[in-house]
Order: structure tokens, then sequence, then C-alpha cells
């Protein structure tokens, strides 16, 4: 048997493996103490939550240039460094991505859809291809939220983006209960709650009434900030929009999916295995900004738009309508890095227009006087 | 997973609407293997940036160029010699060949052939005697042997007819499953699962022992683990449609034999045929 070759002391072993070092082609800016641009008015953070912000200080000189404040402020402490998140689907539960995203230059993740009790999806195939978009049925997939909170939320807690976590559930009781499981987590930021979910063919975003049970259940479990996610299937968008910020909301995100179907090659049945799937991509931009032009003018807490974002001008679109922040879906799966990518081309925008702050860009589209609301059909045609 | 920013060096049809494309990604192409896929960035007419799977055709480390099967139709229809793409690969797991094989049986339909395509480069390297049953509708759609190496015994079925066996290619297997040491399966779902129910009854149709610890003993290797697909006898690739590639978006979900969706972009797209959940053929 080989003796073991002993250590000596100041000696270096051979077979210390050499590491390069390379030095990064851009100096990080070291992380300074919060962002002291809080509104005098501002509701403090919760003392037990982490739902402060903890990115850098966006200064967004860094590739030259006058620095452009892109900071948005969500509400109850929740800070983004800068206005374009990582819509809900589109990143898993951001560990995945990890690896190919830059996350402190990410305004937000939002997780796939969670719920309290395990899911296992819908069945094969799950996606179809359509015109300007893609049908996804995937439907809610998730070992359980506590499985979730388990696995991920100390991976969370380390990040230098705020996480917010996508809540379904079959009836407020549901809802509450997960938000209560959320309440006190490290590396929670925030928690959106999905109103397309719901029990049966009974949806809480489809009336104002089921809307503001559900957003003050939730609202009543946690002290986190509470982020509706609308759907665009509702009659009336403006009164659920209300009664979600009556209920307790703290920001609206609009929208999710829409419903639709997709016919398999052979004619023989639908596309997906779970028949209906949900629309997203360019195909669904238009009814997203409808959604948020009509939102904007309801409330007064902040909107995030999401809904075919692809490029840095549906980013200027949302805005321009009111929207504080943007969702990117499903254009961030064939390039994960395109959400920070968009943050960099709307610092871009705004130098371009001698704008020192990303907030002149936002409401520039809307009326003077609220306009009529859209959804009555027959309103088209006068 | 590499990304390379690939040219295109050659595409030409090979098939009625379907081309044959060839491109320089060294990156992508080192240590490439067969069963794994890529993923193209192609851009969508309607705005919607997308990246496309593609099973590797063939892989030359030599030159650094890979082959892919596309179709004429949307952004595959548009892209000439000299245009560049995006390609990330390899991704995937591959194919997984016991040491011990010798014969090698390789059942393809269609357009799926591509799949094991590779691996029909892999055994003849390895001097392994290599089967190749394909099926095809009629003969005009049959793959052309002038893109297959010498020492392949290619073996054609059509459904009308019109070249080699009249019907399905799995109704060829039985003659040689007795020869086979491992089968490798790339095709429709229906022909998959026709292929794992004959192969699921193979061992007792040609009556093979079962000599308890002759392969070492101890606990078998767990269900979907390297070990595992080495030692099944078939072993599929499946063509679910991959969206993201990185596991995130769960649309390329495929049943696994206990009820859990395996992802056909990570646990995939090769699995033991006895990993997943047939239906009924």
């Amino acid at each position: 048997m080989k003796p073991r070759r002993k250590a000596v002391p100041g000696m270096r072993s051979r077979r210390t493996p050499t590491v390069r070092r390379i030095r990064p082609a851009i100096t990080p800016v070291p992380p300074t103490s919060r962002p002291a641009t809080r509104p005098a008015g501002a509701a403090a953070p919760p003392a037990s939550g982490q739902a402060g912000p903890r990115g850098p200080e966006p200064a967004l000189d860094v590739l030259g240039g006058r620095p452009v404040r892109l900071a948005v402020d969500l509400g109850r402490g929740l800070v983004l460094t800068n206005p374009v998140i990582a819509a809900s689907g589109g990143c898993g539960f951001g560990v995945e991505v990890a690896e190919l995203v830059d996350l402190p230059r990410l305004g937000a993740i939002v997780t796939r859809g969670v719920a309290v009790k395990p899911a296992g999806g819908q069945p094969a195939p799950r996606t179809a291809d359509v015109p300007a978009g893609l049908l996804i049925g995937v439907g809610p997939q998730h070992p359980g939220l506590q499985q979730v909170v388990d696995r991920y939320a100390g991976t969370w807690a380390r990040w230098p983006v705020p996480v917010i976590v996508n809540l379904g559930g079959a009836s407020a009781g549901d809802l509450a209960e997960g938000a209560r499981m959320l309440d006190d987590v490290a590396g929670v930021a925030a928690v959106e709650v999905n109103l397309s979910s719901g029990g049966g063919a009974r949806v809480f975003g489809l009336d104002a009434a089921s809307t503001s049970s559900a957003i003050a259940a939730v609202r009543r479990a946690t002290d986190l900030p509470v982020i509706a996610k609308l759907t665009a299937a509702a009659g009336d968008l403006r009164a659920v929009a209300k009664a979600a910020e009556e209920a307790g909301a703290d920001a609206i995100s609009a929208i999710n999916t829409l419903p639709g179907l997709a016919v398999s090659a052979d004619r023989g049945g639908a596309a997906l295995g779970s028949t209906y799937g949900g629309i997203c991509g360019p195909a669904l931009k238009p009814v997203a900004l409808r959604v948020v032009y009509e939102v904007v003018q309801a409330v007064d807490i902040p909107v995030i738009g999401i809904g075919g974002v692809a490029t840095v001008d549906d980013v200027l679109d949302f805005l321009a309508l009111g929207a504080v922040a943007v969702g990117v879906g499903v254009a961030a799966l064939a390039d994960p890095m395109l959400p920070v990518r968009l943050a960099d081309a709307l610092a871009d925008a705004c130098r371009e227009r001698g704008l020192e702050d990303v907030a002149a860009l936002v409401g520039t589209a809307l009326p003077a006087r609220p306009g009529p609301a859209s959804t009555r059909g027959a309103e088209y045609a006068r | 997973m590499r990304l390379a920013g690939a040219e295109l060096v050659e595409r030409r049809e090979v098939l009625p609407g379907t081309f044959l494309t060839a491109w320089h990604a060294p990156p992508v192409v080192t240590g490439a293997r067969a069963g794994q896929y890529v993923h193209v960035r192609a851009v969508d007419p309607g705005g919607l940036p997308r990246r496309i799977p593609f099973p590797i055709a063939t892989a030359d480390a030599a030159t650094g160029v890979l082959t892919l099967l596309t179709s004429g139709t949307g952004w595959a229809g548009t892209v000439r010699v000299g245009d560049r793409a995006d390609i990330a690969g390899p991704l995937g797991r591959p194919f997984e060949v016991d040491p011990r094989s010798r014969h090698l049986l390789l059942v393809a339909e269609g357009g799926a052939i591509v799949a094991v395509r590779f691996l029909v480069d892999e055994a003849v390297r390895d001097a392994r005697s290599v089967v190749l049953l394909f099926g095809a509708a009629t003969a005009s759609s049959v793959y052309p042997t002038s893109l297959l190496p010498d020492e392949v015994e290619y073996v054609v079925a059509t459904a009308d007819g019109s070249l080699g066996h009249r019907g399905s290619v799995a109704d060829l297997v039985r003659e040689y499953e007795a020869w086979a040491d491992q089968a490798f399966a790339a095709g429709p779902p229906s022909l998959l699962a026709t292929l794992a129910t004959q192969a699921a009854g193979r061992r007792q149709r040609l009556g093979v022992a079962t000599l308890g610890r002759k392969r070492g003993g101890g606990r078998p290797p767990a269900a979907g683990s390297t070990e595992a697909r080495r030692k099944a006898f078939l072993q599929v690739a499946v063509g679910q449609s991959i969206g993201c590639a990185a596991a995130t978006c769960l649309g390329c979900a495929v049943e696994g034999a206990d009820g859990v969706a395996l992802r056909a972009c990570r646990e995939g797209p090769v699995f033991a045929a006895d990993e997943l959940a047939w239906p009924e053929p």
C-alpha cells in the first residue's frame, strides 16, 4: 500500500488544482443600504417577513451613461429594482433558471402556481403552437405548498431578487391557509393570488363578490404584500379590480392566460390533453393592454401588466397605459435572460428621452378623463 | 449545455418537404451522444421568440458539423446556407448501450428516424451489428439508404406495401427480437406503446431464464438511473414538444409508470420502456 503523502507546512500540495481567476468584465456595484426613496407616507415593511428590498440600489450607470432610476414601489415595502419581472410559469420555481439568469438584475421572480394540496398537472400533450403564441395546458403541477416552501424558500432567501409566490386554491379557505403558510417564511417577498383558480366551475376572478372574498381571506391571513392576478375572462373588470383593491390587495397584475382551444393535426380531437389551454404570447397582448387600460383607471393601487411582452416596445406600451411594472411570461422560455435585457433596454429608452426616472413613462397614453368601459361587446359597434 | 452561434453550411431536400440541414457548431458537437437533442432559437412570425427541439441526426466531432432533419415550413423553411442560428445543446439524456450488447435493433417510423440515426454511427464505430427497421406511409417517404452507413441492415415496411413489408414496422420486430441484445425505438406514441408491450413479453416468449444473481446480484438499480437504462432491453426516444429545455415550463411531460409526470427535456427524451406508462395499443 502506498503511504499517504504527508502535508508539509508551507509547501503547496502538488494536487492542488490551479484556479484560474477571471476578472469580471463589469465591476459589480457594491450593495448599499436600502433605497432612501420610499415615499414618506408608504407603509413600513412588516417586521416578520422578508418583504423589503434586498437588491442593490439601482445605480444603473454601470455600463456608462446617465443613471436612470428604475425602482418601482408596489406597496407594503415591496420595492423592485426595476419594473421587469419574470411572470408566473416562465421560470418555474426560479431554481431551474438560476444558472441561466443574472438574478440581481431581475425586478422580481414569480413562481409557477402552487396551492396547499399537491397537483399532478394535465395529461400530455401540454402545448400547442398557435399563431403568434402558444397554447399551454400544463395545469397546476407542484408538490404542495409546504413541500415547495421546504425545498426552495431557503434558496430564495439568499437571492438578491424578491420572490413572489403565485398562490391558487379551490376556495377562499384554501387561499387563506396557503397565505398563512407563507406569512412568516424568509425568502417569500409577496403573494400573488391567482384569481383564475377556483373549485369546479367557480373561478374567483369572474365576479366582484368572489374576488372580494378571496382577496379578503388572503389579506387577513398574511402581512405580506398581496397581488391580485386578474383574468380577462371577467365580465366587468373595473368592478373586479375595485373589489380586489377594497379587499386589501396591494397591487394588481393583469392578465392571466385566456382559455383557448386548438384542434389536433388529424382533427380527431383537441390538440391538448387537457382540451382547453391558456393562450400566451403576443396573441394575448391587445387583450392585456385593454385590461390594464381599464383597471388603471378604476383603482389607485399599482398595476403590473402581463401578456405577450417580448420586446422593449411591448414594455413601453404597458407603461404608457399606466402599468408600473411588466411581467415577461412565455417569451422567457426560449430566452431566460430576456427580462434582464428588457430592463436594460428600458433604461436606454429613458436615456434616449432624457428621463431620469422610469415613472415619467407611466400613464402617458391615459386619457385626461376616464374612458368608457369596453367589455359589453355591443359597445364596439357604436 | 453549451450555446453556439451556428452557421448553416448545407441544406438539401432529402424527402418531400423534409430537409437535412448541416450546421457548423463545434461547441455543441463536442460530447454529443445519440438520443440527445439541440434547442434552436427560431423567430416566430408572430413575434414570440421560440426555441424548437431537434434530435441530433449526426454529429461529427472532427469537422464540428451536426445535422438536423427539419421541415420546410415556418422558420426552418426560411433559413438559407450561410444563415446563423443560436443552437443550445447537446441536451437531454442519451441512449445507453450496454457494453456487452453486440446486436442492436433500431426501430423507427417516419421523421422520428432522426432520433435513432446517430445511434447507427455510434454502433458502427463500436463494431456492433445494427438492424434498422423503418416504417413509412409510402415508398416516396422512405428515408434514403444513401444517408446511412453501409454496415447497417436496413429493413423497410410501408403502410401501402409500395416498398418492403406491407404493414406496420412493429410486425417486423418479432423476427429480430431473439437476435437483438437491445432495442432502441423512436416514433409516434402508438408505435412505442406497441413495442413496449412486445418487449415486456419478450423474455417469456424466448424462454430466457432469470438467473437471480447473474448480473452481480445486489439491489437492482433505481428506475430512471443510467445503470437501469443500460440494462433495459427497450429504450425509446419520445417526441414531445419541448418548450424551455430548462425543466421550468413542464410542457414536455410524459406520464411515468408510477403516475408521476416525467419531463422529456430533463429526464428524457430517452427513457427505458418500463419507466413510462403505456396506453393499450
